[in-house]
């Protein structure tokens, strides 16, 4: 990563948060633990496509798409080689923070979540550099590393769960967009949801 | 004969049935933190008509709901209707939404209360005489830290009627004064520029004429269009205001929208606009970027200046009268008592204190200054808002009482001073009381001296501090007069033991000092905190007296115990100055309340949202912002709002009496203050029961004025 990218990663909380990302442009690098306690970053994922997913666990939001729909896009996006990457940025205190890797993989076991791997943001840092701002909030990254999607789940900004029957899945357009070596039609959609319990 | 009767009986069995089943019908709906309820404008419903019902709902304290854009995250409430054949219901006509930060995200929306109408279509086959149920199934998102969906079903019974329509006695002008206050397009123009860095956004048009509006804010429909969270830059110019704000997501990429809609807010007042692409207009910009709101009659050139530097001398000289002033008085009485009779030391003594004076109201004012500069909602007085200031400023006086008490003596004694041995010290004390003069007395803001301190706050630091200044001189003006007038200062008697008498006597006014800080501390701190002041204050007088028995022994090796004395007091000190540092340094908003309201007029927390929804109802509404730290705010309690008449006015009037409570920092409060160009309390509104502006009242009141602005009020 380039020496103004990293300061600006750096510098990334101060400056409040980084505004939503420019488009094609390559994404963000990261280097956060994850459930596990490996440090996982983006660099490890090239030549793959992967899909960030914001979580909060409380979130009427998430609870809605948790129903089955997340888990079901999560075990068909990674049956097909993407790297699902569950990310939560809720700090120490807040709605959605995970103690420990072992709460967030009791959580990811009780609800039968599959991403590859859960990622522990507890300073927010991977957060605000990607400018997330609602749980849940999704991004999907090509093969080369550029941002191709960002924003909500679907078209229903809403929190009934009966609400996903019928909603366009953006993610799984996008997915599908990227697979077919397209630029996805609709690439940045409004994020919906609770905001992400960053640290105050 | 038989029909009409049965018709009689049907249109009575009607009305029985409504007045069994409305309050059923119509009861709000707790749904945890949301208080719901379905009211209408209209008393009935006219085929082929219009009406307009609304949702209402009471958030709980610290939580929200949103507008139709949310912002950064959050969901619209939204109503599924279930309507009688043939009738439909329109969109929500969406009340100005406030923005609500969390974090590092903004969102839009709703605290406290809000009301919702939405235009119900009657159809034209309706029929007069029956009553049809509106039913309302409302989704509420309502967050605080957290968020909660909450669902509402709501039930309004109408009636048809086939005569002239007539406004619900109940909840009509609820729903009417929701709709008057609903944004409006207002034959604004508006043109849009948009890249992937932001918009620009111009709006001209005969409401905007020769405004500044510095609060300007535009609320977009769209999500995506732009950085909710960033700041948006306002530029004035004579027919509007151009607005500058930083991309959201669409923009950034590339996704340039045909037309813009929003809600323009520019304050008090909030436009629907469309805006399509085009040039800038010339007319929107030019100007700069708005000062922050102008007082109202005070203008913002240099006239206004000129006047509030008027305003500022005049509002100093009578500060002197003020309740706050009077203990410093004492001492500044002592002083003069004592070099009454030699005037070439008088004058160097009157300098003194003007000086001190002068620079802590420069100091004060460029704190201030800063302070707002960075964005803080404070004002004038601010410094006794920090219970750690009000914390060392009693130690201080008590100090000082003990020092007039004479258990302790600071450099010259007024004996030595009376016989004309000047010495550093003595100019040091008058520097230091006039230092103390200023710290007490500013947050008592007087006639002339409010309207004043809220013109410097919307100028240039050179303008303000000008103001500030004039404010000193006028301060400390008095004082160097006598100190420079022969004449006065011969009728003083000449030095004797009547002198030491004076001082003593004059002691129990800064003893009243102190004991009003402790008080006003207490308010800030609570009582572990006060139970901490209180020991401290205990060893301070035990180490002021350590301190004069070292004076008066003058042997070399007593001279240690001065030393004790010395650091015991420092020790005292820093013990206040660390646990409240810690952590009672800024008690949340609303966390203490003073007891200002008196025991003869029951009083309600005041809030805007509160007081548009008592003006709604007709009541009138006074609105007293106080500080438990403001003297002269606790004298009008005592003089004029506590008196039975007030209270017996008020109940005629069937008006409501609103405390808001400035002890602790506010912005909500201090925002209002600025309304009404002030930077202080106390500040007295009254708002009549017809609508209109609110009047202020003056800022020392007598229970008749009181009564007559409540007997008025009721009136207009």
């Amino acid at each position: 990563m380039s020496l103004t990218r990293r300061l600006l990663v750096a510098a990334a909380p101060i400056l409040s948060l980084a505004p939503s990302l420019a488009l094609a442009a390559p994404a963000p690098a990261f280097s956060v633990k994850d459930a596990d306690g490996k440090t996982r970053s983006l660099s490890e994922f090239k030549g793959k496509t992967v899909v960030l997913e914001w979580v909060n666990e409380g979130c009427p939001y998430v609870k809605k798409h948790y129903s089955g729909n997340m888990q079901a896009l999560q075990k068909a996006a990674t049956a097909d080689g993407v790297v699902w990457l569950s990310v939560v940025s809720s700090a120490p205190g807040e709605q959605g923070y995970f103690a420990d890797g072992a709460a967030a993989k009791k959580w990811a076991a009780a609800n039968k979540a599959a991403p590859s791997a859960i990622l522990l943001d507890p300073d927010g840092k991977m957060g605000m550099a990607y400018g997330a701002k609602t749980t849940p909030h999704m991004y999907v990254i090509d093969k080369t590393g550029q941002l191709v999607y960002q924003g909500g789940i679907d078209d229903k900004p809403t929190n009934k769960v009966e609400d996903i029957k019928g909603a366009k899945n953006y993610v799984t357009a996008a997915l599908a967009d990227v697979k077919a070596g397209r630029k996805p039609v609709v690439a940045v959609s409004r994020p919906y949801g609770c905001s992400v319990k960053y640290k105050a | 004969m038989i029909a009409r009767l049965s018709r009689l009986l049907g249109a009575l069995g009607v009305a029985l049935g409504l007045s069994l089943a409305a309050p059923a019908l119509a009861a709000p709906v707790n749904t945890g933190h949301i208080e719901a309820d379905l009211v209408a404008r209209d008393s009935w419903a006219v085929p082929g008509s219009t009406i307009y019902v609304a949702v209402t709902q009471k958030i709980d304290k610290g939580w929200h709901t949103y507008w139709r854009n949310s912002g950064d995250s959050g969901e619209a409430t939204s109503i599924d209707w279930t309507l009688p054949a043939g009738w439909t219901a329109g969109d929500i006509v969406w009340a100005t939404p406030h923005r609500q930060p969390t974090g590092p995200l903004m969102n839009y929306g709703y605290a406290d209360k809000v009301v919702l109408p939405v235009p119900i279509n009657v159809p034209v086959s309706a029929k007069p005489g029956e009553t049809v149920t509106l039913k309302a199934d409302v989704l509420f998102l309502v967050c605080a830290d957290i968020c909660i969906p909450e669902n509402a079903k709501l039930e309004l019974a109408v009636e048809v009627r086939d005569e002239a329509p007539e406004p619900n006695w109940r909840t009509g002008r609820l729903v009417a004064d929701a709709l008057t206050a609903a944004p409006k397009s207002a034959g604004l123009d508006a043109v849009f520029q948009a890249s992937e860095a932001g918009l620009k956004l111009a709006v001209t048009g005969a409401p905007l004429k020769g405004g500044q509006f510095p609060e300007a804010y535009f609320f977009p429909f769209d999500g995506t269009l732009i950085d909710h969270a960033g700041k948006q830059t306002v530029e004035a110019g004579p027919d509007g205001v151009t607005l500058t704000i930083p991309a959201g997501v669409a923009l950034k990429s590339g996704q340039i929208p045909e037309d813009v809609g929003g809600v323009l807010s520019i304050g008090d007042q909030a436009f629907e606009i469309v805006a399509k692409a085009g040039t800038m207009p010339a007319a929107a910009a030019g100007m700069g970027v708005p000062a922050a709101k102008a007082p109202s009659g005070g203008g913002g050139g240099s006239d206004g200046v000129a006047l509030a530097i008027l305003f500022a001398f005049v509002g100093g000289l009578i500060l002197n009268l003020m309740p706050c002033v009077f203990p410093v008085l004492s001492m500044k009485a002592a002083s003069l008592a004592g070099h009454a009779q030699d005037p070439r030391e008088a004058r160097t003594q009157g300098l003194a204190f003007l000086a001190g004076v002068l620079v802590t109201f420069l100091a004060l004012a460029g704190a201030l200054i800063a302070a707002r500069a960075a964005g803080q909602a404070v004002g004038w007085g601010f410094q006794l808002q920090s219970p750690a200031v009000v914390g060392v400023l009693s130690l201080v006086m008590l100090l000082t009482a003990l020092n007039l008490s004479s258990v302790f003596e600071v450099g010259t004694s007024v004996q030595g001073a009376g016989q004309g041995l000047a010495s550093k010290n003595g100019l040091a004390g008058s520097f230091f009381t006039g230092v103390l003069a200023v710290v007490v007395a500013a947050p008592c803001t007087a006639p002339f001296m409010a309207p004043a301190i809220g013109v410097a706050l919307t100028q240039p630091a050179i303008g303000s501090l000008a103001i500030f200044l004039f404010l000193g001189l006028g301060l400390a003006a008095p004082y160097v007069a006598i100190s420079f007038s022969p004449a006065l200062l011969r009728r003083f008697p000449r030095p004797g033991p009547w002198m030491d008498v004076l001082k003593k006597v004059l002691a129990f006014p800064m003893y009243g000092a102190a004991a009003w800080l402790v008080w006003v501390f207490s308010l800030q701190a609570g009582s572990p905190g006060l139970a901490l002041l209180l020991a401290c204050a205990l060893v301070v007088a035990f180490a002021a007296w350590l301190f004069g028995l070292s004076q008066r022994q003058a042997t070399p090796r007593l001279r240690w115990m001065a030393g004790g004395a010395a650091v015991l007091t420092a020790v005292a000190v820093i013990a206040v100055m660390i646990p409240l540092a810690k952590g009672g340094a800024a008690p949340s908003a609303g966390s203490v309340t003073s007891e200002v309201a008196s025991a003869e007029l029951a009083s309600e927390p005041w809030s805007p949202e509160r007081v548009a929804a008592l003006r709604a109802e007709g009541r009138p509404v006074f609105v007293n912002f106080t500080a438990a730290w403001c003297v002269t705010c606790q004298v009008n309690d005592k003089v004029a709002l506590s008196t039975q008449p007030v209270a017996d006015a008020f109940k005629t009037a069937n008006a409501v009496y609103m405390v808001a409570d400035w002890t602790n920092r506010n912005a909500e409060i201090a925002q209002t203050l600025a309304e009404h160009g002030r930077a202080g309390v106390p500040l007295y509104l009254v708002y009549g029961a017809k609508g209109g502006e609110a009047v202020i009242l003056p800022q020392l009141l007598t229970p008749g004025a009181v009564t007559e602005a409540i007997e008025a009020a009721a009136l207009r």
